[in-house]
């Protein structure tokens, strides 16, 4: 098994659990930290698959730096959206924010 | 010096593979973001394995010095429940939902992986900061001011979100 593979296994378990969590939380939170988990796996696959083959290396780097950039932003959001949902709702548990439920 | 290396990857892969488990199976909200902080660390782990010493860096002073705190405010800024968050079991098929996703995704990916296996050069290559500098500064310079308009508009959106206006005003 080459490198390249090994570390891509290594991101597919990241993305796995995260997507497990993601579908199985039920609180917000918890749904966040799955998702980072999920944005972590991206990157190390990015990294991995420019640093490992012929490709542009830096490109694949900086391709993972944007990925960085862009969880932060969305971690950033979402704490926002939590605060106003658990103000609102007054919890962030999934089963009580279903107003749209039918 | 190869062996070392290959000891560290399964070092990193099992803390990788423990904390995402913790991160994603603990009860309380708390103790998964000690999972999620590991999971991290491991990764930083893996990017010093692929010789990007900045990416390294970068990861840890971005996920676990940033990501990470913002989560625990939003851990502390709603009612943290005492016995956990998680406490409560969810429904059967939930469960065996959430089991089916996971399986059918990681069968096809991992098939993908195992069956397709790419040409590689085996050794790492390096690439200087000053490169992702240079490179970030010229033809990738469109992306990096996009970037940070995309930070400034969540940082502005976030405060606008969560602005209390005061009573009586």
């Amino acid at each position: 098994m080459s490198p390249l593979t090994m570390y891509q296994l290594v991101a597919l378990i990241l993305l796995l659990a995260g997507l497990f969590g993601i579908t199985q939380r039920k609180t917000l939170v918890g749904m966040l930290i799955s998702v980072e988990l999920m944005l972590n796996g991206a990157g190390l696959s990015i990294v991995a698959a420019a640093q490992l083959t012929p490709a542009n290396a830096m490109l694949g780097q900086l391709g993972a730096l944007f990925v960085m950039g862009l969880a932060a932003a969305e971690a950033t959001l979402v704490l926002a959206i939590i605060v106003v949902i658990a103000r609102r709702f007054g919890s962030t548990k999934t089963s009580v924010v279903s107003t749209l439920k039918g | 010096m190869e062996e070392m290396a290959k000891v560290a990857f399964g070092l990193y892969a099992l803390i990788i593979l423990g904390g995402s488990l913790l991160a994603v199976g603990a009860k309380s909200l708390v103790r998964a973001m000690v999972g999620l902080i590991a999971t991290l660390l491991g990764v930083a782990g893996m990017y010093m394995l692929l010789n990007s010493v900045f990416m390294a860096l970068m990861q840890i002073l971005i996920y676990v010095g940033a990501v990470c705190v913002l989560i625990f405010f939003a851990i502390m800024l709603t009612k943290a429940d005492p016995e956990g968050e998680e406490a409560e079991s969810s429904p059967l098929y939930q469960n065996v939902l959430a089991l089916l996703a996971v399986l059918v995704t990681g069968g096809v990916l991992s098939w993908l992986v195992l069956t397709r296996p790419l040409a590689t050069t085996g050794v790492p290559v390096e690439v200087t900061i000053e490169k992702l500098g240079l490179g970030l500064l010229g033809p990738y310079g469109l992306a990096f001011e996009l970037i940070s308009v995309v930070l400034l508009i969540s940082m502005a959106g976030a405060v606008l979100l969560a602005w209390e206006r005061r009573n009586g005003k």
